[in-house]
């Protein structure tokens, strides 16, 4: 007993290590992520220590004198320079004409040094003058050094007389990368828009799931329940073409029907109403559309579900009824909806899930239009972290939005689990060990 | 007979050629450049680069080098993709080795490493970039290194169409003096949605193709706010001034509300606006210089001069009329070869010869980036990137290269947005657009 059990985490290990890396790895890397001010801005490797015009103006409410003396570039043509550029290995005549006709000149910017060098006699090439000019830089601006200790050192090295503590806020205001915060929760928790996009969603998967993916599924599976076999698949095919239809296709099929030069404006024009854009008029319209473009494709997987699970309702419980004198209703409200409990859960739970995360549909036909009226809480968090126009991604608040659908997925799986008493419903296995 | 002679010299000449080509070591670079916003008029950002590495490789050829560059093109028409795939692309160490990208873009990506200032392998004291006009330059700068060369200019004008002005009475006088007019501020925003308003009303148009504005996200925004007296910033600092903001979102809420612009216009599809400002279904509209391009090559528009007259966006109440020019830079990514990069920035400053540059400019309507493309002569002869230069570069604005701008461009335009589409009054819009700014950028941005 004991090595079969040996053996079966042998053979499940593949399957652990899948789900480790492809479903846990990214929900913790989500939550680690939604602790940083991660941008388009700060990168995502980590960043730099940077003394830059930009950052030497948050420098300077706090340390005025050391952030105007930090903006002063400098080039000097001094000996140490000289001999960094004799090490270069470039044509010897460089170094000695500099030393000759330029020492101790002082230059304000690189382009003024960088101009002298290229009318040396022995002229180098682009890349040599740069390498050159950078000997004689003796200044810290626009440097980006590795680490701290590589900034303190240049600081301590061109001779500003900085305390510990001077040496930290210089650090913190030049640094380019992200850092650990839990400002996207709290910016979460003050926006109106947030607000919104969370009401929206809520709004979004409640009729969706309702109108559609339970109730009009189960109203199609009791629907061909009833009807003769072949009309039944017939049926039920045609329902399932939304689901197996490419999704941009899908959705373009619904712009071509509802856009301006669509087919319900060719209609109602023939009525005498002028063209327009259905889809995007009114956010009621944007929402009337959305709800069933993703409860059409939703409503498939429900039927399918119902409809097998009804197929194993003993028939002989239907004949009883029958014979009894029951109705349609009758049967429809005491055999089949109390056997389909675990259906229901089944579908209500997963239909959620995939609701709360999915947004691909509302992307194609609205972008979250009009007026950010159909963002929803996933589409939202694609945006921020991912795609816009403005092209700066905020993917530490991308995260902590994907994070918060994480959390109320987690919490709804539960809240599921215990409203459907799932205890009860999954029977003790009849084999045991 | 001297045709003997100089047969000679040219066999010796190849055949020394040959020599030392063999010995030199052959070397194969291959070079990736993707661009963004890119349609078909707008190839040559990338075709120059193919160009330029003819060029190059002959020079290299006449130094005895055996040089071959391949160069990898790849276009991207919408901006979102683009600037997604390019970022994650960075993040990975698989950037193309140029990008020409928006230049407001600079400020971010230089910060986060992506890219490397374009002055540490190009002269920019040597012709062709010593002669690039010197506030694309500036523009193309961040934290005064300049990162990326301009690979054009534009500015993004409001355009009327002609026949409808004329039905609402403007004489031919009247039309030639009206971008004058425009730049004086006597003709203001104010008039603008009032002659939309009765284009509507005598029936040249249907409802809500009076005033047809752009039905996206993009720079073109950005004018009303300076139009309406609106700072982007100052002296290093972001700007909200919410009582300009208040009055750009009123304008476009009044707009709305007026019956001039469609209250559903953003998010509508590309293809159709296209189509129905080149065919005259729309009264006033704005856009950018390269419009001209699309809409005289692709939308079938014959007679563009005859139809249509072009003016600064007008004035707004506290501010002035202005136009916005948003140049696309060449940047070149960091993570690459050593070598490889000198050569991508050297093929950046042989595409920005004029000659080359002005193939791009004509073909895409987009506006010169040196002095000396407006005098090659297939760059002057053009009487768009004549008159549009002239009339409107002078008094362009361009965005700031603020790393924190992005953040501020996504919550202006989502209040934008919902106030446009009633989702929210004006008000509630700017009082949430400034909350968000407070929580987001705190001290990065000024708000007055």
């Amino acid at each position: 007993m004991k090595s079969s059990r040996t053996l079966g985490l042998v053979m499940i290990a593949p399957a652990a290590v899948m789900i480790v890396l492809f479903f846990l790895m990214p929900v913790v890397l989500t939550a680690v992520f939604s602790m940083t001010n991660m941008t388009t801005a700060t990168g995502i490797s980590g960043g730099v220590y940077q003394i830059a015009p930009n950052s030497l103006i948050a420098l300077k409410s706090a340390m005025p004198e050391i952030a105007t003396e930090m903006a002063e570039p400098r080039y000097t043509i001094d000996e140490a320079g000289l001999k960094a550029v004799e090490g270069l290995g470039l044509a010897p005549g460089i170094a000695a004409e500099l030393r000759a006709k330029h020492t101790g000149e002082v230059f304000p910017a690189r382009r003024d040094v960088e101009r002298m060098i290229k009318d040396l006699a022995e002229r180098p090439s682009t890349r040599e003058v740069k390498q050159i000019s950078e000997q004689f830089n003796r200044s810290v601006l626009n440097t980006r050094f590795d680490s701290k200790g590589q900034l303190f050192s240049a600081l301590d090295g061109l001779g500003f007389q900085l305390t510990p503590e001077q040496k930290e806020i210089v650090a913190k205001t030049t640094y380019t990368g992200w850092t650990w915060t839990s400002d996207n929760f709290s910016r979460m928790a003050r926006s109106p828009d947030m607000a919104r996009v969370l009401f929206n969603t809520v709004l979004y998967v409640a009729l969706v799931l309702t109108l559609f993916n339970v109730g009009y599924a189960l109203l199609l599976a009791i629907l061909t329940h009833y009807m003769p076999p072949t009309p039944a698949s017939i049926f039920r095919g045609i329902w399932l073409l939304p689901r197996i239809t490419p999704v941009v296709i899908y959705v373009l099929l619904w712009k071509w029907l509802a856009w301006d030069s669509g087919f319900i404006s060719i209609l109602m024009g023939k009525f005498g109403y002028p063209p327009k854009n259905y889809l995007l008029d009114t956010a009621y319209n944007a929402w009337f559309f959305v709800v069933l473009i993703n409860g059409f494709i939703g409503a498939s997987m429900g039927m399918l579900v119902f409809s097998s699970a009804m197929k194993a309702i003993p028939k002989s419980q239907f004949y009883a009824s029958e014979v009894d004198g029951a109705s349609r209703w009758q049967q429809i409200r005491y055999i089949i909806l109390p056997q389909m409990r675990w259906p229901i859960l089944f579908v209500t739970c997963y239909q959620t899930l995939s609701l709360l995360a999915s947004f691909n549909e509302i992307l194609l036909a609205t972008n979250g239009g009009p007026g950010n009226a159909t963002e929803v809480w996933a589409l939202s968090a694609y945006h921020t972290a991912l795609r816009n126009y403005a092209g700066n991604l905020e993917y530490g608040l991308g995260a902590a939005m994907a994070l918060v659908l994480v959390v109320i997925g987690v919490v709804l799986s539960l809240l599921y689990l215990r409203v459907f008493n799932y205890g009860t419903l999954v029977a003790q296995p009849l084999i045991e060990d | 007979m001297t045709i003997l002679p100089t047969l000679k010299s040219l066999t010796i000449a190849a055949a020394i050629l040959a020599s030392s080509s063999a010995i030199a070591l052959a070397k194969d670079v291959h070079i990736s450049v993707w661009a963004g916003g890119t349609g078909p008029n707008d190839i040559y950002r990338l075709d120059a680069i193919e160009i330029a590495a003819q060029q190059l490789q002959r020079e290299a050829a006449l130094k005895g080098e055996d040089l071959k560059i391949t160069v990898e093109k790849k276009p991207y028409s919408a901006w979102e993709d683009f600037k997604q795939a390019l970022t994650l692309a960075a993040e990975a160490k698989t950037a193309p080795n140029i990008v020409v990208s928006g230049h407001e873009d600079i400020a971010p990506w230089s910060q986060a490493g992506l890219i490397v200032p374009i002055e540490d392998y190009v002269d920019l004291d040597s012709w062709p970039l010593s002669d690039i006009y010197e506030n694309l330059l500036q523009i193309a700068s961040y934290n005064g290194t300049v990162y990326g060369i301009p690979q054009d200019a534009e500015s993004r004008p409001m355009f009327f169409w002609k026949p409808y002005m004329k039905a609402i009475g403007y004489s031919d006088a009247d039309l030639d003096a009206l971008p004058q007019s425009v730049q004086d501020g006597k003709y203001t925003m104010k008039n603008l949605l009032e002659d939309a308003k009765k284009m509507q009303d005598k029936g040249l148009v249907q409802p809500g193709y009076g005033f047809y504005p752009r039905t996206s996200n993009g720079p073109d925004y950005w004018q009303f706010y300076t139009s309406f007296g609106g700072t982007m910033e100052e002296d290093g600092k972001l700007v909200f001034d919410k009582a300009a903001m208040t009055r750009t979102y009123q304008f476009f809420a009044d707009a709305v509300k007026s019956g001039v612009t469609k209250k559903n216009h953003i998010g509508m599809p590309g293809d159709q606006w296209w189509k129905e400002v080149a065919t005259g279904k729309a009264g006033i509209w704005d856009g950018g210089t390269w419009h001209y391009a699309r809409l005289v090559n692709q939308e079938g528009l014959k007679d563009f001069f005859g139809n249509v007259i072009f003016t600064l966006i007008p004035a707004g109440e506290g501010g002035k009329a202005n136009t916005l020019t948003h140049p696309l830079v060449y940047l070149l990514t960091a993570g690459h070869d050593q070598e490889d990069t000198e050569i991508a920035a050297q093929l950046v400053k042989i595409a920005s010869e004029p000659r080359t540059n002005a193939l791009h400019a004509v073909k895409s309507a987009h506006l010169g980036i040196s002095k000396s493309e407006s005098t090659v002569d297939f760059y002057s002869a053009d009487r768009w990137t004549r008159e549009a230069t002239e009339r409107l570069l002078p008094h362009a604005n361009a965005m700031p290269n603020n790393s924190d701008f992005g953040k501020y461009w996504n919550i202006m335009w989502k209040n934008l947005e919902a106030s446009w589409t009633g989702a929210k009054t004006v008000d509630a819009a700017v009082g949430d657009a400034e909350s968000e700014l407070k929580s987001t950028l705190g001290d990065k941005i000024v708000i007055r």
